[in-house]
This record gives structure tokens, C-alpha cells and sequence, in this order.
């Protein structure tokens, strides 16, 4: 025996081990719909499970902010940008000379913290952002670039929607309906691309609502649904009547809503959200914060264009399909999708030639929305013409019929007849 | 048949010059520097290396370089290549030290450390507080690794022209422990990062289970002072089994950043399985198995 002491020994702790393992096993065994349960099953724990670490904090914010605004400091408190140690400090208090810096209890915050705060961890993330949609383009859509500054003005010319949209004056619809509308109108969207003083433009937390910032709120489509909806680019409708949104209301409670970053997959997700398509790492595409990162069409546009470098874009995007989906599957469904945008741009495109034909016959005045036919011309393309090609992609039919395409056609009929009618007459006019 | 000279292994009738300590600074060198980049993925996982984080990552390849020019310093100046390895895992031990420091310090919330239910959450999710601890194990290892032993089995230790020490084990038995501990800590940072995905991989037991007998196996030979050829056969086996987890785990890794077999996912190697993270089983086997080659001194084997 004793020649075999060490295998005796190793072996009798190995046995040792395995058996407290199993007694533990048995011991501590969850019960289903338990947050332990929830663990055994892989998932991670959600908000709501986990724990507060800010309930015995000392730190002078939280201390008062727990009475003054203790809704905020609960929040945070289960954050995981507070389980891992991010003070308030880190994201508020800044130097006496920061742009936009308010005294408050002997220090020097900001109220609502900028992308320059959140750059100082997530640089890849700010970066892509600023390069997206959802950056100052997003802002310079309303407002115009005529009151830029001149780093702002840099950051949304090196946007690629910049290049499609290069009218950068005020939104006429904003100007028509006054600053006083506005403020909750077109800018309670599209201030998630709003110019800071700091140089920096964008509002993060648009998406990852204070104070959780919880990656299961962020990821979840309701989040988009904020803006993503309505006549002009109901996308959150669609995604709702589309497979991938039926799997989403239906199974979607399964979902492996608080995965790693980067690190998804068909397990985490069975269906896509609007987060995985256009923006987490998924299959061979990696995690961006550009939402046009992947997208072949600049949609928005009356005529839609190729996006530049689409090609690029659409490997991202196809590599996000291909996890669930054929490549024959991909490939006719893209080449069908592309016809469908062609098609939409020729009825679109009409629309545009007879509206040229009405101004240039003087039926029409230069200035826009001073005659209601004009209300009737806008809707044809910013509503029913996007509305029609996002239905396509997203694949709701109701929307790319009867939302989109039967609505185009029926403004575009009307279009047809009041040219008919006010170019014969505009004729006579000028004949007479 | 392999015999053992001061001077090398002669294997087959061929003399292969180089002594079972010299084996351990090689190995020594290469895991210095495979530590660094190591770390610099784990640290990269954050999207930001902060300024301080970037000593290890430095450290780790310089003093691989620096162990190999000690090498060769020492074939005319051995005091001198002694002075530099010693200054090398002097620093190697301290920053391991002030890693699990910091690591510590990260893993503490706001709301300090008794804070109900963070616990285990802390140990499982935290920055890994064992982890920097094997820059001050490779540190120890190349200690023992640089100096004499006077007479051999004795566990007095001699660093020519600077300082002797005694330690109440030989040379060999220090070697074992000291690998046991780092199988152990090998051990325990596998147990917490499969923990945070529960286990669901049944898989991720073999390395658990092979660990636990590894690392008793290797702690218990290292405490025996006269161990059997059977106990010396456990030991072999278990190292072996160490090198096999380590390839496999390799592999299933690498198999969690692919994606249908063939296109590779950066990310996924950067937020994922940690790549290089199973073969330090298969390091800690390979530093067994060369604790347990013959020293070349009769006295202690």
C-alpha cells in the first residue's frame, strides 16, 4: 500500500471532491421559476435578480441622491456599471471650465452626461456611433447645419448619409410648426444626435435609459420602438407583424437577453431583434453601434441610392441571415428586395417628375407646404414610399401593401389627376 | 534508457547538454512572455487598457527576453546572469502580487465588501484575483530554478557569490509544491470562469476532476520524502493528463470563436472562451513533468 500513497491520496480527494460536488448538487437544487433556476438553465441574471451594491455605499452622491431621487440610485444600484465599480463621479463631475458645467454641492457636474463621459470606456462604441445615423446626421435632419460649430459640422459630413442628403437647411415641417411643437416633436427623436457643447454630439442614453443601463433594455425592440414607429418609418409595426417579431412575442421571454457582447448566438437568440440584426456581434458579423453598418440602401431618401461600400455592408448583414438561413434563401430574398426598392424608386420618381412639371408650369409655387396638394406629395414618398420598402426588408406584408405600396399608388393617382386637371388649365391660361 | 550527468540528460547514448534546471528558466522565459499577451486579451476584453494595466503586458515579453539574455550571460558570468534572473523574477513576483491587488480592489463595490449577495459574484465575475498570482509563481519557480543546491537533496540553496538559504524540502519537493499550487490556482480560476456559465458544459468537468487529482497528486508528492516508483508513476500519469486537458480545452475553445467550422470571429476570441486560458494545464503539466526528470544529484532521487 504504501508504494501508492500519492494515487491513494489524489484519488480519495478526487472522490472527496466529486461527492461534496454532488452533495451540494442535491443540497442547493434549484426550484424552477426561481432566480436559481433561471442560473441553472445558463441564463445570466436578469436586473430584477440581482443584487443592490449600492446599499450600504457611503459615497457622498448616492448617500443624499438615496433621498433626494432614490428611484435613480436603485437604479443604479443594479447596474452592472455600478457592480463594477462606476461611480457617479465618473460620469458627472467635471472641471469648473468644462463646457456646460454647473456648480452643485461644492463641485462642478453635468447634469446629463455627454458621449465625451462614456467615450473615456466605450471608444470603439462612440466612434461608431458618431459615424452613424444615429449621430448628428439624425440632428442636422430637423435643424440644418447653418448653427453647427465647426467640429460638429466636421462630424456629420464625414457621415455617410451626409453624402445622400446634402440639403443641410432647417426642416421646413419643423419651421412651419415652431420651436414651441418641436421641442416634443421632431426633436424628442432626433436629439439622439443633438450637438453638446463639449464638441461631442449624441445622446447614448437614448438607448441605454438611465440609470440600469441594462443590455436586456437596450436590446429589446420595444427600446427602438421610441422613435421606429409611425407613418413615416413604422419599423417597430413591421418587425411586429414579421416572423422574426412573431418569435420575438412569442418565445422571446427565453431569450438570452443579458449574453456577453460579441459573443451571441442562434442559442442567445433563436430569432433576430432589431439589435441583432443591425448592430450586435452575430454568426461572422462583429458588434457595432453604426445602424447602417450593414444596410445595402439608403431607404429614407425619396429615391433610394446604393449606400457607399454597400457590398461591404451587406456581407455584415447576410453574415447575421446566414446563422439561420440558406445562402439561397439570402440570396433570392435580396436580389427580390432590391427589384422591390427599384420598383418603389420608378413610382416615387414619377411622383418627382410631375411635381417638377407643376413648379415648373408655375401651378405650383417655389416655397413647399403652402398648397395641400404639397402635404399629399410628401406623404407618396416619406411615407408610403419608405414605408413600402422598409416593409419590404423587414418583411411585414400589411406595410409593404396596404401601408405602403396601395397608399403610394392612391397619392400618386390623386397626383396624376390634379396635374392632368391644373396643367391642362395652366395651359389654357397661358394659350388664352 | 535516459542517465543524468551535471552536465545533461544523455538519452540513448546521446548527450543532450542541457541540465533539468536550465529546462525550467527556458520554460520560465516562455511563460514571462506568453503571460503578457495573455493579458493584454484579457485586459482588451474591457475595450480599454487602462495606463497601469499595461505593466504586466510590458513586463511579461521583457523579462522572457531578459531570462533568455541571462542565459546566455550566464555561460561566462554565471554570477552575473544570477544577479539579472533574480532582479527579473524579483519584479515577477511583485507584480503578481500587485495584480491580485488590484484585482481585489475591483472586485470590491461601492458599497463596499459586505455587500449582501456579492460574494460569490465577486469571486465568479470579478477581475480573476488568482490569475496575476502566476507571475509570482513563475517568479518562485525560476528562483529555485537559478540556484544550487548544497549539498543536493538538502534543501539548502546557493546562489553563487550572494546569498544561501535552507529550506526544509530538496530542490525536487520545492519544484513539486510549488507546481501543485499552481495546478491548484489553474484549478480554481477554471472553476470560476465555468461558473459563470453554471457548468452547462458538461465537458468543463474534466478539467475540473483531472485538476482535483493533479493537483493533490503533485502536493503529495512533493510532501513524501521518499517517494515509491508507483507514487513517481501517479505524478507522470496526471501531468500527462494535465497536457491532454490542456490540448483539449485548447481546441473546444477555439471551436466556441468559429463559426460553422471555418470563419474565424476575432471577437468571439476576445469576449469568449479564453484562447490561451486551458493551456495553462497543459503548462502546469509540462512544469511537473520536469520537476520530476532526474536532477543529476544522487543524493536526493
Amino acid at each position: 500500500m504504501q508504494s501508492q500513497r500519492v494515487l491513494i491520496v489524489a484519488a480519495v480527494v478526487t472522490i472527496v471532491f466529486i461527492g461534496l460536488v454532488l452533495v451540494i448538487a442535491v443540497v442547493f437544487r434549484p426550484t424552477a421559476g426561481t432566480a436559481g433556476g433561471a442560473a441553472e438553465s445558463g441564463e445570466v441574471r436578469t436586473v430584477a435578480q440581482r443584487a443592490n451594491v449600492l446599499v450600504n455605499s457611503t459615497n457622498a452622491c448616492v448617500a443624499c441622491h438615496r433621498t433626494a431621487t432614490p428611484g435613480i440610485v436603485q437604479q443604479y444600484g443594479v447596474s452592472t456599471m455600478a457592480a463594477a465599480d462606476v461611480s457617479c463621479e465618473a460620469c458627472h463631475v467635471v472641471a469648473q471650465d468644462y463646457p456646460g458645467a454647473i456648480a452643485h454641492e461644492g463641485t462642478w457636474v453635468v447634469n446629463s452626461p455627454t458621449p465625451a463621459m462614456c467615450d473615456d470606456c466605450h471608444a470603439a462604441e462612440v466612434a461608431q456611433y458618431n459615424q452613424s445615423r444615429h449621430g448628428i446626421a439624425a440632428y442636422v435632419a430637423v435643424a440644418g447645419a447653418q448653427d453647427l460649430a465647426p467640429e460638429h459640422l466636421t462630424l456629420y459630413t464625414n457621415v455617410p448619409e451626409a453624402q445622400a442628403n446634402p440639403d443641410l437647411s432647417r426642416n421646413i415641417i419643423a419651421a412651419l410648426e415652431g420651436e414651441d411643437l418641436t421641442r416634443f416633436t421632431c426633436y424628442g427623436c432626433h436629439n439622439i444626435g443633438r450637438p453638446h457643447e463639449d464638441g461631442t454630439a449624441g445622446e447614448c442614453q437614448m438607448c441605454h435609459l438611465r440609470h440600469e443601463f441594462s443590455l436586456e433594455q437596450a436590446r429589446k425592440p420595444e427600446t427602438c420602438n421610441f422613435c421606429h414607429i409611425g407613418p413615416d418609418h413604422p419599423q417597430y409595426e413591421i418587425y411586429e407583424e414579421s416572423p422574426h417579431g412573431i418569435a420575438y412575442h412569442t418565445g422571446g421571454e427565453r431569450w438570452n437577453w443579458e449574453a456577453e457582447p460579441g459573443t451571441l448566438t442562434v442559442e442567445d437568440f433563436p430569432a433576430p431583434t432589431c439589435a441583432i440584426c443591425h448592430m450586435s456581434g452575430f454568426g461572422t458579423t462583429g458588434t457595432t453601434h453604426d445602424v447602417g453598418d450593414r444596410l445595402s440602401w439608403f431607404l429614407f431618401p425619396a429615391v433610394s441610392q446604393r449606400r457607399p461600400g454597400y457590398q461591404d455592408n451587406l456581407v455584415r448583414m447576410q453574415g447575421v441571415c446566414l446563422e439561420c438561413h440558406n445562402p439561397n434563401f439570402v440570396n433570392d430574398f435580396y436580389t427580390a428586395a432590391d427589384a422591390a426598392v427599384e420598383r418603389t424608386n420608378e413610382l416615387v420618381q414619377e411622383g418627382q417628375d410631375i411635381v417638377a412639371q407643376l413648379r415648373e408650369a408655375g401651378v405650383l409655387t417655389p416655397e413647399q407646404f403652402d398648397e395641400p396638394i404639397e402635404y399629399t406629395i410628401f406623404e407618396l414618398w416619406h411615407h408610403w414610399g419608405r414605408t413600402a420598402k422598409f416593409g419590404v426588408w423587414m418583411q411585414g406584408p400589411d406595410y409593404s401593401q396596404w401601408h405602403g405600396a396601395y397608399e403610394l399608388l392612391s397619392d400618386l393617382a390623386e397626383l396624376r389627376a390634379y396635374a392632368a386637371e391644373h396643367l391642362e388649365a395652366a395651359a389654357s391660361d397661358s394659350g388664352g | 534508457m535516459i542517465a543524468v550527468t551535471p552536465q545533461g540528460f544523455v538519452i540513448a547514448g546521446r548527450r543532450i547538454p542541457i541540465t533539468r534546471d536550465q529546462i525550467m528558466l527556458l520554460m520560465v522565459a516562455v511563460n514571462e512572455a506568453f503571460l503578457g499577451l495573455d493579458i493584454y486579451l484579457a485586459h482588451g476584453m474591457n475595450g480599454t487598457i487602462r495606463p497601469y494595466e499595461w505593466i504586466p503586458i510590458i513586463f511579461g515579453p521583457v523579462a522572457g527576453l531578459l531570462l533568455l539574455i541571462a542565459g546566455v550571460i550566464a555561460l561566462r558570468r554565471r554570477r552575473e546572469a544570477v544577479l539579472l534572473a533574480f532582479a527579473v523574477f524579483a519584479v515577477s513576483i511583485v507584480v503578481g502580487l500587485l495584480g491580485a491587488y488590484f484585482h481585489v480592489q475591483r472586485a470590491i463595490p461601492p458599497s463596499g465588501p459586505g455587500a449582501p449577495g456579492r460574494a460569490l459574484d465577486l469571486a465568479v465575475f470579478a477581475p480573476p484575483i488568482i490569475g496575476p498570482l502566476t507571475f509570482s509563481l513563475i517568479g518562485v519557480l525560476g528562483v529555485i530554478a537559478a540556484v544550487y543546491e548544497d549539498p543536493p537533496g538538502s534543501g539548502r540553496m546557493v546562489a553563487p557569490g550572494l546569498f544561501t538559504w535552507r529550506v526544509p524540502f530538496s530542490k525536487t519537493r520545492q519544484y513539486l509544491i510549488w507546481v501543485g499550487l499552481g495546478i491548484l490556482a489553474t484549478l480554481l480560476s477554471s472553476v470560476l470562469d465555468h461558473g459563470r456559465f453554471n457548468f452547462a458544459n458538461a465537458l468543463v468537468w474534466i478539467p475540473t476532476v483531472v485538476g482535483v487529482f493533479a493537483t493533490a497528486a503533485t502536493i503529495m508528492l512533493g510532501l513524501i520524502a521518499k517517494p515509491s516508483r508507483g507514487d513517481r508513476i501517479t505524478v507522470l500519469v496526471s501531468m500527462v493528463a494535465l497536457i491532454v486537458v490542456g490540448l483539449i480545452g485548447l481546441y473546444l475553445h477555439t471551436q466556441s470563436g468559429l463559426v460553422r467550422g471555418t470563419n474565424i470571429v476575432p471577437e468571439r476570441f476576445l469576449r469568449g472562451a479564453p484562447l490561451l486560458a486551458p493551456m495553462l494545464f497543459a503548462d502546469m503539466g509540462a512544469l511537473g513533468l520536469i520537476a520530476l526528470l532526474p536532477s543529476g544529484a544522487a543524493a536526493e532521487d
